[in-house]
């Protein structure tokens, strides 16, 4: 294992090497200096927003939600979270629609009327898979060999 | 600070924050990467080629399939990353932050293996929405930031390399009854463990620090007042949501560069066969300012040899054996669709000049200016019996948006090498 550790660890330095002489011959310093702020905001916007707000509301619904079966918590949870990275992916996409694109077969579709449909599907679903949980749930409490068992 | 640092850490603790879950999503995200990494550099060398290197003009479909994969696996990287960082992130409180100079090391490459994971796959998204709010180019930017993620990939893994290893397989990961089998120091924080170290919550005496720890305090107690969840339930939901999240993206996007899900393309910025002649363009002749000089009806095609120079109207290349291939238009953005081509072969029109086997060509559009206005093309593409000065597409007159009166189409070559409006063919 130290030796595959010390290889990886070459390898991984070899490529940084590499990456950054890549970088400094073929990127201005001044675009340098705005990928670094770039990836500094990202960490901020992970670490610091998306994380907290993810951890308060699993925390928020595992609060209000003390009546209702974990099971179905978590598929609640579930679905909030599909939603949110289909919602990540298409939200950018609306907004470069917005600003206009350079001929009409790049993004051709009127994606807010589609991701308001995804949300009204993933709402479905969920109310579904809800549904089978607490139907399977009550087939399992009044199956008669329960009680003789 | 040691207190607060070890208090977070318990309270972010949950069943599906976990070591075996970092290595299910890590090994799923970092073959992504390595994916991505190796398509891309593929993708990259047939643009920029070194002078020694040649290419596979088969199977046709290559590019086509390797650069969907790019885009695709990107787009799953998504959810995995995020996943991935949701279940490692009670380490971003670890104490002491930090224990010497090596584990300065390896916590300074998470930083950067995390943010470059971020702006990669983010950059790479917005280039195929065609939109750029960041301050730099696109190409280079997401060509040299790759070398550098997966570098800190491999001292990632070389550093985690025994967690790794221990939480590998399913079997030594769960017990009969399918609880997680934790080594000791992989055990979340627990309170007992905070005041067996630091000794109870210390009851403030001057009154702000009252109000600073009680604060900080009544924040934990709320906290641990919430119902703990279920740790079978909780991790099963956590690993579907994943699942699913991921094959959804996959399902609804990956249409644009893969006829078979084209049924449930919903979402990916390109769809197959919207487009003049049903075929999605990139770059129009508007934007290439060649509305006028493509529609000239004295156009010639240049064919150029050393001393020999030929020049052949519309008429002319009409003259020649008409051949058909279909051969798909593949773009560096990942979206492809195969199409039916009709044209000259290029080699019977290079043989007019006198062309050797070996002899690679240089290609020059109509177009006013761009990065590929003029580009070169490999011996390989020349010779291959299937590549074509194209006339037509899909039964039509080529429509003036995919390169009227003449385009190049060679089999598994990125479409923006696929020379449009073309005006003049050199040997070199």
């Amino acid at each position: 294992m130290r030796a595959t550790r010390i290889a990886l660890v070459a390898l991984g330095i070899a490529l940084l090497v590499l990456g950054a002489v890549v970088m400094q011959s073929t990127v201005s310093t001044q675009h340098i200096v705005g990928l670094v702020v770039w990836l500094v905001c990202a960490l901020i916007v992970h670490d610091g927003i998306i994380a907290p707000i993810v951890f308060g509301a699993g925390l928020a619904m595992r609060r209000y939600g003390k009546s209702i079966p974990a099971a179905v918590l978590a598929i609640l949870q579930g679905g909030v979270v599909l939603g949110l990275m289909l919602s990540l992916i298409v939200i950018p996409e609306i907004y470069a629609k917005h600003l206009g694109t350079s001929n009409p077969t790049v993004l051709p579709f009127d994606y807010a009327t589609r991701l308001l449909l995804l949300w009204g599907g993933v709402l479905v679903a969920t109310a579904l898979a809800v549904a089978v949980y607490y139907a399977a749930a009550r087939r399992l409490k009044n199956r008669p060999s329960a009680s003789h068992d | 600070m040691r207190r607060l640092l070890l208090e977070m850490r318990r309270s972010l603790a949950a069943p599906s924050r976990n070591p075996r879950m970092a290595t299910v999503l890590g090994r799923l995200l970092g073959s992504a990467f390595v994916i991505c990494f190796l398509t891309g550099l593929y993708s990259h060398f047939l643009q920029q080629p070194e002078p020694w290197m040649h290419f596979a003009t088969r199977p046709f479909f290559l590019y086509q399939l390797t650069q969907g994969i790019h885009i695709t696996a990107g787009i799953a990287c998504f959810p995995l990353l995020l996943g991935k960082l949701y279940s490692v992130f009670p380490n971003l409180f670890q104490t002491p932050p930090i224990r010497g100079f090596l584990h300065f090391l390896e916590r300074a490459s998470i930083t950067l293996f995390v943010s470059t994971a971020l702006i990669e796959i983010t950059i790479g998204l917005l280039d195929t929405f065609q939109w750029y709010p960041f301050p730099f180019y696109f190409k280079q930017v997401h060509y040299a930031l790759s070398f550098i993620l997966i570098g800190s990939l491999a001292i990632h893994i070389a550093t985690k390399l025994p967690v790794i290893r221990r939480y590998w397989f399913k079997k030594r990961s769960f017990d009969e009854n399918g609880e997680l089998l934790l080594d000791p120091e992989d055990r979340p924080v627990t309170s007992e463990q905070i005041v067996d170290e630091i000794g109870p919550r210390p009851e403030p005496t001057a009154p702000i620090a009252r109000r600073v720890s009680g604060v900080t305090g009544r924040i934990f107690d709320w906290i641990d007042s919430a119902p703990p969840p279920k740790p079978a339930i909780s991790r099963r939901g956590f690993v579907t949501t994943i699942g699913v999240a991921t094959a959804a993206l996959v399902a609804l996007t990956g249409g644009q560069s893969f006829a078979f899900l084209n049924g449930i393309n919903v979402f990916a910025p390109r769809k197959q066969g919207i487009g003049p002649d049903s075929l999605p363009v990139n770059r129009s002749a508007k934007a290439a300012q060649v509305l006028t000089t493509a529609m000239d009806p004295d156009w010639t095609l240049t064919v150029a040899r050393q001393g020999t120079t030929m020049e052949f109207t519309y008429a002319d290349l009409k003259a020649f054996p008409q051949h058909v291939e279909q051969l798909p238009i593949a773009c560096v953005e990942g979206w492809s669709q195969m199409a039916t081509w009709r044209g000259v072969r290029l080699s019977d029109l290079m043989a007019t000049v006198g062309r050797r086997d070996s002899e690679g060509l240089r290609l020059t559009s109509l177009e006013k200016s761009g990065a590929y206005r003029r580009t070169n093309m490999g011996a390989e593409y020349v010779q291959d019996d299937r590549t074509l000065v194209a006339l037509e597409v899909n039964g039509q007159t080529l429509d003036i948006e995919h390169g009227y009166p003449a385009r190049m189409i060679a089999p598994g070559r990125p479409g923006v090498l696929q020379t449009k409006w073309l005006s003049r063919i050199e040997v070199l």
